[in-house]
C-alpha cells in the first residue's frame, strides 16, 4: 500500500476550462426518448440538470488544458522558461502516440529542456497527477504544470443513454512548485481485477480495432455501444466506490493523524450527486464541506472534476484563505487515491468555457 | 432486525407508495429501477450485509431481497 508524505510542496494556481457547449437534460430526454418518470428521477435523484461538451468536435483535450494554462501564464508572475516538467493525465490524447504533453510543451512555448509525458488515468487521475508532480519536486524540479482532463465527450457513446447524459468534457492546468509550511499526506491504491467495469475493449493492441469496433450492439440491458466507446458497469462501480472510498478516507487520517473536524473541504471526484450523498453519509461530513453539484451542472470531468469543482464551486475561499482539504479520486482501472494537504490563496478564478482562439491547434 | 422493518426499510429506500409484502413482484413496484437497485445496494452495505450487484439479477419478489438480508434478521 503506497502511502507517502511531503513537506514544503504544494499548489499555486488551478483553472479549469470546459467545453464550449451546455446541454441540457431536457434535450437529452427527448433525443434518449425517456419517459417523465425516468427524467423526474434523474434530476431528482442525480441531480442531472446540464452539461458542458466541446462545441466543435476537433476540440481536443490538449485546447482545453491549452486554454487552462495560458490564463496561469497571463495571471501569475510566471516565466515560461521556469516550467521544467509538464504532465497531462488524460485518456482522450490528441493522438494514439506521441504523447500529447510533448505536443503541448510546443504549443505554450516551454523550454526544449522540459520533462513532458502523458499518464493514461481517468477519475483518480487528479491524485496520482499530483503525487508524481510531488515527487517531481522533491527530486529537484521547481515549477511543473500538471494539465488533467479529457473530451469524454469522444469516448461516450452518443446513444449510450446510461454513460453519455452523465459525460462532461473540461481540461484543468494546475501550477506545482516548492510552498513552504505545506504538508501533504498521499494514500494511492490500485486494483486491476476491476478493469472490465470501466474500458474501452478495442482500439489497443489486446483487440485491435477492426471494421466491426464500429458496430454499435446493444448490450444485456438493450443499450448500444461500439466497442471504441467506454462501457461502464453502474452497478459494479457504484458497489466499489462506497466499499473502498470512506475506508480510504478513515486510512488517510490514521496515517496522517488527523481528525476530519480539522478538514475545510473534502473535494472529491465528481462521478455523480448520487454517489457523492452516499459517501457523505457513510463519512459523516457536513454536505456543506463537501460540494457535489459539479456532474449536475457540468458533467462528470474525470480527471478534471476536482480542479473543476474548485474554480465552479470553491474559487472564493480557495482564493482568499488557508484552507485544509482532501481529495480523493477513485474510478476507472480500478485506481483510488486520496491526498490531505493545504492549499493557501492560490490563484482559482471562477470555472471557464471554451472559446476557440488563437494557439488552437485545430482552428 | 425483524423482518417487517427490513421490508418498510425497502420501502423507504425505493421510495414507493406501495404497500410491500413478500409476495409482491419486483417488476410491479413504481420506481424498481437501475436507480433503486443502487439504493438497495447502499442500504445493505449500511446494515452490514455483504452483496454485490450479481445478487440482484435474479430476484423476482420483494420476498427474495429480504432473503439477501436473512442473517442479519432476529425473527429467523
Amino acid at each position: 500500500m503506497a502511502k507517502i508524505s511531503f513537506n514544503d510542496i504544494g499548489i499555486s494556481a488551478i483553472v479549469t476550462t470546459t467545453g464550449g457547449r451546455r446541454v441540457t437534460i431536457d434535450e437529452e430526454a427527448e433525443r434518449f426518448g425517456y419517459d417523465e418518470r425516468t427524467l423526474k428521477r434523474l434530476k431528482r435523484s442525480m441531480g442531472f440538470e446540464s452539461r458542458y461538451v466541446v462545441a466543435d468536435p476537433s476540440v481536443c483535450t490538449s485546447d482545453l488544458c491549452v486554454a487552462s494554462a495560458e490564463k496561469i501564464f497571463e495571471a501569475c508572475e510566471l516565466e515560461r522558461s521556469e516550467i521544467e516538467a509538464l504532465l497531462l493525465v488524460t485518456q482522450t490524447p490528441d493522438y494514439r502516440a506521441p504523447s500529447t504533453a510533448i505536443i503541448m510543451q510546443d504549443r505554450l512555448g516551454l523550454s526544449t529542456d522540459t520533462v513532458a509525458f502523458d499518464i493514461n488515468l481517468g477519475c483518480s487521475g487528479f491524485i496520482n497527477g499530483l503525487y508524481t508532480a510531488y515527487c517531481m519536486i522533491r527530486s529537484g524540479l521547481k515549477k511543473i504544470l500538471l494539465c488533467v482532463g479529457d473530451v469524454a465527450s469522444r469516448f461516450a457513446y452518443e446513444g449510450d443513454r446510461n454513460l453519455t447524459p452523465l459525460m462532461g468534457d473540461a481540461g484543468s492546468a494546475i501550477l506545482i512548485e516548492a510552498k513552504e509550511g505545506i504538508e501533504s499526506h498521499f494514500v494511492l491504491h490500485s486494483d486491476g481485477s476491476g478493469y472490465e467495469h470501466l474500458i474501452i475493449p478495442d482500439g489497443g493492441c489486446r483487440h485491435p480495432f477492426t471494421a466491426r469496433s464500429l458496430e454499435a450492439v446493444p448490450d444485456s440491458d438493450g443499450v448500444p455501444r461500439r466497442r471504441v466507446d467506454m462501457y461502464m458497469n453502474g452497478p459494479e462501480i457504484f458497489n466499489f466506490t462506497i466499499k473502498v472510498v470512506p475506508k480510504m478516507f478513515r486510512e488517510l487520517l490514521e496515517y496522517a493523524h488527523a481528525q476530519k473536524e480539522e478538514v475545510d473541504y473534502f473535494v472529491l471526484h465528481q462521478a455523480n450527486r448520487y454517489i457523492l450523498q452516499n459517501i457523505a453519509k457513510r463519512l459523516e461530513v457536513d454536505a456543506s464541506k463537501l460540494p457535489m453539484g459539479t456532474v449536475g451542472k457540468y458533467g462528470n470531468q474525470n480527471s478534471a472534476s476536482i480542479p473543476g469543482t474548485i474554480n465552479a464551486f470553491l474559487h472564493e475561499p480557495f482564493s482568499s484563505a488557508r484552507q485544509k482539504v482532501v481529495f480523493a479520486g477513485f474510478g476507472i482501472g480500478l485506481s483510488w487515491g486520496a491526498v490531505l494537504t493545504e492549499v493557501d490563496r492560490i490563484y482559482a478564478p471562477p470555472i471557464e468555457h471554451y472559446q476557440a482562439g488563437k494557439g488552437d491547434e485545430h482552428a | 432486525m425483524r423482518e417487517a422493518d427490513l421490508i418498510e426499510g425497502i420501502k423507504e429506500v425505493i421510495d414507493t407508495e406501495m404497500e410491500l409484502s413478500r409476495e409482491t413482484l419486483l417488476e410491479e413496484i413504481d420506481y424498481y429501477d437501475s436507480v433503486a437497485v443502487l439504493s438497495l445496494m447502499s442500504y445493505f452495505d449500511e446494515l452490514g450485509v455483504g452483496v454485490a450487484p450479481k445478487d440482484f439479477e435474479e430476484l423476482k419478489t420483494v420476498g427474495d431481497l429480504v432473503d439477501l438480508a436473512g442473517s442479519i434478521l432476529d425473527d429467523r
